[in-house]
């Protein structure tokens, strides 16, 4: 059976993907495994941004989504017209010719992954190209398309060595994706460490991150610019921080978020007189 | 994947075609090969070309790989396309497409031109018949009247990447042979600080940026710093390249090399590859370089021993530096206000690239070029790598775009190939190298020749002049010629490209101008200037042949099929220039008696590459790979061998080395203090006016940084509804009209009461352009960011644009005095949020014009149907 790898930390959103998918489907008639995709506003791989942190401690986040092909589908048992199925080899298809257009299947997906298309009297989603794939083609546009490697597509079986480290999106949903994500990024927590008196970064100033309710401590020196970044925290948590280098009199920062990504800005640290 | 077919059109199979869809437009510099499927007369997709579609990579293309630090990088085996030309069937099929002649409903050849209106009038359809006579009988009446040279041809890239159907510049021997003609001369783009100031300091004509070859290699073994200034890898190179940069940036990450980007703007590059952004205000690097060689003279950390045999004039530079000249040591602590760095991270920056083999990035983007003075920072930028050793293994200026740029070897960044293909010889259009002897205008200066009558200059003379062509005087009219009265023009994207965009709206509008027309696929930009717009195809539609050059990954040859048949009355810009030397009874002589297919054919002839591969076997497989060079390894990188050996190796500066101070520049202009000697930070000067602290920026509080768009290859792209769905792409306005973006930082925003979303007004004293507020982190305050090409779309021509073309109101005086290139970026405007109601009950015309709400202005917004 086939799955996806998206490995996120090669991506660089070019939104190749994105791009190709709507080639694909834009104005191109594959029955019957889909009807044409309208020219706008659908988007069956859809590309999502997240811009993080803030000046100067920024990254862009680029993640691409898409229908995941549920091993157990919530799509399939809320389709009345029983419109929905899945082929052996893993891929989920909407009927075209079956479905009316109901719309049931869209409010039950999870991922909003299915659009309604009115004109056509259909819903529609990803079919990860499985008229090309059924002609002997290896993967799917997107996979195609994509210039760094950050999308694989093939066998399950194949794909276990990199499957063993990767985690679905929203496993809460417990709807068994056949696509999986490596390098979802965690938060950062940032910042820069100065001495204002002799107008330098300090380079080898201890961060110590405490997480305020289970104490967990992390560890980090800065770097020449006066740099840290604690990389890839996992969940939301509350951290108190506190800077510390030999001669200077430590600072400490409390309830440090990370909801969002945190840069907390030049630290300055002064002498002990 | 189906073999290509004949038969019917009806349900045949899905043919495969191979395009070269890039959009440099000049024959050398071809890349982006896709595979284009094709059926039933309509293309299906277009999608990465495979090498080893035909071939077996190991047999035939002596596969490459680099093996630098325990790990190997290979190329990929298929082309590394962008997604604009995935999505390149929105162009062909575009509803702004030009489908048949069209005129000026106002323009009357015989009666009333109207030459006012140009800009605003409407266009009714007319017959191939009618446009041509008109044309050609313009012509005719103009040389008579005036002489030949009356005639300004705009003939200059950036377009598709055509041969034998050329997009630009088919004219010009059809003109020769009627006469002549003044040539508009693209003042190099895209280099200008380069062009203009580096070659002053270390040659490397033609260009003036620095030795590429095999540095790609030289990277990977021996870099320990990678400074992207002016590079933006994972843009840029998009339209003339593809991808490969994007891959090269993961692997040396991955090689543990460590990536600064110093830009104002988080740029798509330093989004995903940074280690660190140091944040700069626009143009302002000047200072910042001097300022990291004050801190590295006052230290002592850089390679005394290196200048004294590699350098000239560094005693000057050195006296200027540290404040003896005008009393002002140009410290960190004086440079921080000025860029907006601190001075304890510029302290920083300066002891880690002192301490690290650095390599200076480069994309043709940022200070080096498109700003006022560029030849400042792009000459201080070399000389902050001359004082580290430039050349020493892991020490040189990379770049991430035109490798293998005109033909040079010394252009060759990545592992060369056993051959370059080369098609100029079969290319009918304009090359950049042509001069046009007396007549010509560098294009930065055509609106002033318009408006003023006369203008004069110095350099130009063509795209790759030398650096001595800079000290000759020219003027217009050249002696013997005429003032322009007519324009021909088949890159019509000048509004949107150039300097002062406005100025040139005015000057088409100028009662000298009494005729011009354009040939174009598109009805975008320009063409609404003009009194006749003739049909032009995209290349998908027309056989060719190509060759990918520019990718970096492995060389390919192909003949281009014709994909799909022309749409409506149009044809290729070649064929429209045949049709105007028959009516000119010209036409024998302009073709010398080849068809497109002979010319096809004479392209593989020519193309170097005849011998390795036959015509039969070339057709049959449909390309042909490009092995790769048994010795590349061993083409020593960059500098390399000025470095170890400058007396056998010079530069190609008066004095064989590098110039601190510039002897040319001293000999000719040694009073310019605009682009001095020395180079130095240039605040303002009798040609600009718009740094902060000066009495422009009271009123006008920002800075523009305008880079290459994301999302086009500068004009080219901006109506491909797929894109405009892209929220960096467009920015949707409550009138569901996409706008724009305008990055602001949120602290800028607020201070100014606006909002994500919001259409706001940019302006300063040349005019006033709308945008949709895109609020963001990626900028710092201070600046506002703009991507350059969006399509015209004016409100009142000449005042204001609501497409977004920032190009329409930056500065119109070039890069400095005596330096004409254009300075489109690091310029002063304001911000507000604009009443878009109150504007459309003061401008209800402009406003009631239809647009297409996912491609914008199309055929229908400006001709009555």
């Amino acid at each position: 059976m086939k799955a996806l790898v998206i490995d996120i930390s090669k991506c660089n959103g070019c939104y190749n993907c994105q791009i190709a998918c709507k080639d694909e489907h834009c104005g191109n008639d594959w029955m019957p495994y889909a009807k044409p995709q309208p020219d706008t506003g659908q988007f069956w791989l859809k590309m999502v941004e997240e811009e993080r942190g803030t000046v100067p401690k920024v990254r862009v986040t680029y993640t691409p989504t898409l229908c995941m092909h549920c091993d157990e589908a919530p799509c399939i048992p809320a389709c009345r017209l029983k419109a929905i199925y899945k082929r052996d080899d893993g891929i989920v298809i909407i009927d075209p010719e079956k479905c009316n257009g109901c719309g049931d299947c869209v409010a039950e997906c999870p991922y909003g992954a299915i659009y309604l298309n009115e004109d056509l009297s259909v819903a529609q989603k990803c079919t990860m190209c499985a008229h090309l794939l059924d002609r002997g083609w290896k993967e799917p546009r997107c996979v195609d398309a994509c210039p760094t490697g950050a999308l694989q597509f093939g066998e399950e079986d194949e794909l276990k060595g990199l499957i063993s480290k990767a985690e679905v999106l929203h496993p809460e949903f417990e709807t068994k994706p056949r696509v999986y994500y490596i390098g979802l990024p965690g938060r950062f927590v940032a910042g820069a460490v100065y001495d204002s008196e002799e107008d330098k970064c300090l380079e080898g100033a201890t961060a110590i991150l405490t997480d305020t309710d289970t104490g967990e401590k992390f560890t980090l020196k800065t770097d020449n610019y006066g740099d840290f970044w604690f990389e890839d925290m996992k969940g939301e948590h509350t951290y108190s921080m506190k800077i510390e280098k030999a001669g200077y009199s430590p600072s400490e920062i409390k309830d440090i978020c990370t909801k969002k990504d945190v840069n907390i800005g030049d630290i300055e640290l002064c002498r002990k007189s | 994947m189906a073999e290509k077919e004949k038969g019917s059109t009806v349900n045949e199979a899905e043919k495969t075609l191979i395009r070269d869809i890039s959009f440099c437009g000049v024959p050398e510099n071809g890349s982006n090969a896709s595979m284009v499927d094709v059926k039933d007369g309509k293309i299906i997709r277009i999608r990465p070309m495979h090498y080893d579609w035909k071939y077996d990579a190991k047999k035939d293309m002596n596969p490459w790989k680099i093996e630098a630090r325990g790990k190997t990088f290979e190329p990929s085996m298929k082309t590394l396309i962008p997604p604009y030309s995935i999505a390149y069937k929105q162009r062909v099929y575009s509803p702004a497409r030009i489908l048949y002649p069209m005129m000026r409903v106002d323009f009357d050849p015989n009666g009333n031109r109207n030459p006012q209106n140009r800009g605003v009038s409407k266009y009714k359809r007319i017959s191939w018949d009618r446009a041509l006579d008109i044309i050609t009988s313009e012509m005719n009446r103009i040389k008579e009247k005036y002489g030949p040279t009356a005639v300004l041809y705009q003939s200059d890239q950036h377009g598709e990447n055509k041969v034998v159907q050329a997009d630009h510049g088919a004219g010009r021997k059809l003109l020769r042979l009627w006469g002549g003609f003044t040539q508009q001369n693209r003042q190099p783009d895209s280099w200008e600080g380069w062009w203009w100031g580096s070659k002053h300091f270390w040659g490397c004509e033609p260009v003036g940026q620095g030795k590429q070859s095999n540095l790609l290699y030289d990277i990977s073994k021996n870099t320990e710093l990678l400074l992207f200034w002016g590079c933006d890898q994972e843009t840029t190179p998009w339209g003339w390249g593809g991808q490969l940069p994007s891959r090269l940036s993961y692997w040396w990450t991955e090689l543990g090399i460590k990536q600064i980007y110093v830009c104002p703007d988080l740029n798509y590059a330093a989004a995903v590859h940074a280690d660190k952004w140091i944040s700069v205000l626009p143009n302002t690097d000047a200072a910042l370089y001097l300022a990291i060689t004050y801190h590295w003279f006052k230290k002592g950390t850089y390679d005394k021993e290196y200048l004294k045999t590699h350098a000239v004039g560094v005693e000057k530079y050195e006296a200027y530096v540290m404040g003896e000249e005008d009393g002002v040591p140009k410290t960190p602590e004086w440079a921080a206000p000025i860029t907006g760095v601190p001075s304890r991270v510029i302290k920083a920056l300066a002891e880690e690239w002192a301490s690290k083999r650095t390599t200076v990035v480069i994309g043709n983007g940022g200070p080096g070029i498109r700003g006022p003075y560029a030849t400042e920072p792009a000459r201080l930028q070399g000389i902050c790598l001359a004082m580290q050793g430039l050349g020493k293994p892991g020490a040189n200026q990379a770049k991430m775009i035109e490798w293998g740029l005109f033909d040079k070897p010394d252009q060759y960044a990545q592992p060369k190939p056993l051959r370059v293909p080369y098609l100029r010889k079969a290319y009918t259009g304009g090359h950049p190298d042509e001069t046009n002897h007396p007549s010509f205008i560098p294009k930065t200066y055509v609106p002033k020749a318009i408006l003023e009558g006369e203008c004069d200059w110095w350099g130009c003379e063509c795209e790759t002049a030398n650096r001595r062509d800079q000290f000759v005087h020219y003027k217009y009219p050249a002696n013997g010629c005429s003032k322009i009265h007519m324009v021909w023009t088949d890159s019509p994207s000048w509004i949107t490209c150039w300097n002062s965009g406005n100025d040139y709206v005015r000057a088409m509008r100028h009662p000298d101008i009494e005729f011009m027309f354009a040939q174009h696929p598109w009805l975008e930009n320009d063409c609404l200037m003009a009194d006749i717009i003739l049909p032009v195809n995209t290349k998908l539609e027309e056989d060719d042949i190509g060759a990918d050059i520019f990718s970096g990954q492995y060389n390919l040859l192909f003949p281009e099929h014709k994909c799909v048949e022309p749409l409506g009355e149009s044809y290729s810009d070649y064929e429209i220039v045949c049709k105007i030397a028959e009516r000119l009874g010209l036409l024998g002589e302009y073709t010398g008696g080849k068809s497109i297919d002979d010319l096809i054919k004479y392209g593989w002839e020519t193309s170097r590459c005849e011998d390795l591969i036959s015509w039969e076997e070339l057709n049959e497989k449909g390309y042909y790979v490009v092995p790769t060079s048994d010795d590349w390894e061993d083409v020593p990188a960059g500098f390399y061998n000025f470095y170890k050996d400058p007396e056998n190796y010079p530069l190609s500066t008066p004095s064989g080395k590098l110039e601190f101070e510039a002897i040319g520049l001293l000999e000719h202009f040694p009073l310019d203090l605009e682009r001095p000697p020395v180079p130095k930070w240039v605040a303002k000067g009798i040609s600009h006016e718009e740094t902060i602290g000066t009495e422009r920026s009271k009123e006008y509080t920002l800075l523009v940084c305008s880079n290459h768009p994301r999302w086009g290859v500068h004009s080219q792209h901006d109506d491909m509804a797929w894109l405009r769905e892209i929220g960096t792409c467009k920015v949707k306005g409550p009138d569901g009209y996409l706008y724009h973006p305008v990055w602001l930082h949120p602290s800028e925003a607020e201070k100014r009461g606006i909002r994500q979303g919001d259409i706001v007004s940019i302006y300063n004293d040349r005019g006033t352009v709308l945008g949709g507020a895109y609020i963001t982190e990626r900028v710092m305050p201070g600046v506002l960011y703009i991507d350059h090409g969006a399509k015209w779309d004016p409100i009142v021509p000449g005042e204001i644009d609501r497409g977004g073309a920032i190009n329409t109101i930056v500065p119109r005086n070039t890069t400095s005095k005596n330096a004409v290139g254009h300075a489109v970026s690091g310029f002063l405007v304001e911000v507000e949020k604009t009443d878009l109601e109150e504007l459309k009950r003061e401008y209800p015309q402009p406003f009631k014009r239809k647009f297409h709400l996912a491609a914008g202005t199309i055929l229908e917004s400006f001709v009555n149907l």
